[in-house]
């Protein structure tokens, strides 16, 4: 690939100052990767601690024995099977409704002409600005009123709403890439606009699709405050709050803690790795077309 | 044939009507309450008592704690933002080389993006820690110190830490989105300076930066609003702690709502916070704007 920087960087100026450059791009890289890990380098050591050790004067880096069973004991000691279940219920549920809703308005925004399409679009810009602590209040008042407080359910709904906007931002981007020649195509050979979005742009856009689908499952897995207000009832928890569980008022066990964080988060860096590329051309492809 | 017609112009309605719905019930119902109950006297069981005017405004301009909350706010959006947006837009531009373990490089990026802000934050509170801490371990075997450091010494340091923790799960966005626009600059355009004789500073400031400059809009105005709506880290860290001298405005009107039983000033905070994120959304729409006109 042409690569400007670098070809410009390292263009003539002498093979030692070429080979120099290289050499601190490396360092500087190395390093900066060094500082990113670190934290999970401290996760999962100190996960693999026993408790006195962790607290323990001395202090060490490495645990002194690796304590496997950490791993085995929150399992036991937290319903973690349940946290893991109702993230999955919540950020799988979420991510159906939010494509069910998504889905057909992002094809009316990138293929019809209607009063208002421009107005529908600020709207779904706009409420990107109202993130859902800032309406916590005003959710738990709703929710009360619809008996969804303390049901997962209820986080279902909100999660799919609060992605709506980059739902619709995602795949409006998408479907206008694709140029609507083949679709008209296939409504001259008899098919109906349903029929050809089905056969047609959904398999065409299906990556497009599928790094929406993925980022907006992560969005509701790591969501926090929402669930942190509205469930009180520990078996209906979900992973991010449910850990919290060893992060007690005055004792903190932080074996547990940690060993607990990294069940919830290694899914999803997984997933998150194999989207980043489509996802990001996507966000911005979207703003400088909107 | 009438009938025909009028489907066809409903047509469109019909298809954004689920979207419009789920968003009204879940978002903007509670923006109306939002807008109520900061009017309203409400009672700490959470029952609407009557109009109250702009009392709880004034309550809660009064109180000598709003002020504190409002700088904190004010210092973490424009830190976090701001520090996040240089650093991750040199990253992008460090990323953007071609070397050996970029694919890797790029995946480890993406880490503290992926990861759930209260597991990140929840590092970080150990990671700092005086007794038992990460660093002061690691830094004392590396022989860098001898005895262990207080790293959070006032509720200042606390909150920078917070801010650094904020940075820190920032970069990754910014340095991506930049990616993405550098990757599609047209190498041309490089090669063109390099024959005219332009040095590196000079492409970067005349072509990189105004090429990337729709990638960087885009990431700067999201993270405004997360960054200003940010809970997770503050809560965990601090929980605003101690006298509201960590607190953000988020963190301020969840514990006004949810600890001490006051939603009605709880919403006037709330609408405080819109009124502010609109100035800074508004001011962003006609800067754009006036430079589309020239």
């Amino acid at each position: 690939m042409g690569n400007p920087i670098s070809s410009l960087e390292l263009n003539k100026p002498g093979a030692l100052k070429k080979v120099l450059l290289k050499v601190l791009l490396y360092v500087v890289v190395i390093d900066i990767c060094l500082v990113i890990l670190y934290p999970y380098f401290v996760m999962f050591c100190n996960a693999l601690k026993t408790r006195p050790e962790i607290f323990s004067m001395e202090g060490t880096v490495f645990p002194i024995k690796a304590v496997w069973n950490n791993f085995k004991e929150i399992w036991t000691l937290a319903p973690m099977g349940r946290y893991f279940l109702n993230s999955i219920l919540i950020s799988g549920g979420s991510t159906i409704i939010a494509m069910i809703c998504g889905i057909p308005a992002a094809y009316a925004l990138a293929r019809m002409k209607f009063k208002g399409h421009t107005a529908f679009l600020g709207f779904v810009i706009v409420s990107q600005m109202f993130a859902p602590v800032v309406l916590l209040i005003g959710i738990y008042k709703v929710m009360s009123l619809l008996g969804l407080t303390n049901t997962i359910l209820g986080l279902v709904f909100i999660n799919a709403a609060f992605n709506q906007a980059f739902t619709i931002w995602l795949l409006r981007g998408t479907f206008l890439s694709i140029p609507a020649e083949m679709e008209q195509a296939a409504t001259v050979d008899g098919c109906n606009r349903l029929q050809a979005m089905f056969k047609i742009l959904l398999p065409v856009a299906a990556p497009g699709i599928v790094t929406t689908l993925i980022f907006i499952f992560i969005n509701a897995w790591n969501e926090f405050t929402v669930a942190l207000t509205l469930i009180s009832t520990e078996t209906l928890k979900p992973l991010t709050v449910g850990i919290t569980i060893f992060n007690g008022y005055n004792i903190i066990e932080w074996q547990y803690l940690f060993a607990s964080s990294l069940f919830a988060i290694v899914p999803v860096v997984i997933l998150f790795m194999c989207i980043e590329k489509n996802l990001t051309s996507g966000l911005t492809a979207g703003g400088v077309k909107g | 044939m009438k009938k025909r017609k009028t489907l066809q112009t409903a047509e469109p309605y019909l298809w954004i009507l689920p979207s419009i719905i789920l968003m009204c019930i879940f978002i903007v119902i509670p923006i109306f309450y939002v807008f109520k109950m900061s009017l309203s006297d409400i009672s700490k069981a959470g029952v609407i008592k009557g109009f109250a005017g702009l009392d709880n405004f004034i309550a809660v301009f009064k109180s000598p704690v709003f002020g504190i909350v409002l700088k904190n706010t004010v210092i973490w959006t424009v830190l976090v933002v701001l520090l996040s947006t240089i650093l991750g837009f040199i990253l992008a531009l460090l990323l953007n080389n071609n070397f050996k373990g970029r694919k890797i490089a790029r995946a480890i990026v993406v880490f503290p993006w992926a990861t759930t802000l209260v597991v990140q934050a929840t590092v970080w509170k150990f990671i700092i820690n005086t007794d038992y801490g990460a660093l002061n371990t690691l830094l004392m075997k590396l022989g860098v110190i001898q005895s262990a450091v207080n790293w959070t010494p006032t509720p200042e340091a606390f909150f920078a830490w917070e801010i650094a923790c904020g940075i820190f799960v920032t970069i990754p966005f910014v340095c991506f989105t930049v990616l993405s626009g550098l990757q599609s600059i047209d190498s041309s355009f490089y090669e063109a300076a390099t024959v005219d004789g332009a040095n590196y500073w000079q492409k970067l400031f005349n072509i990189t930066i105004p090429l990337v400059k729709p990638s960087l809009t885009v990431s700067t105005v999201l993270n405004i609003i997360y960054v200003f709506n940010s809970f997770p880290i503050v809560w965990t860290i601090t929980k605003g702690d101690p006298a509201n001298r960590t607190d953000t405005i988020v963190t301020y009107l969840y514990k006004l709502a949810f600890y001490n039983g006051k939603q009605d000033v709880a919403a006037a905070v709330s609408v405080v916070g819109f009124a502010i994120l609109l100035v800074c959304a508004s001011l962003y729409m006609i800067s754009t704007l006036k430079k589309e006109d020239a």
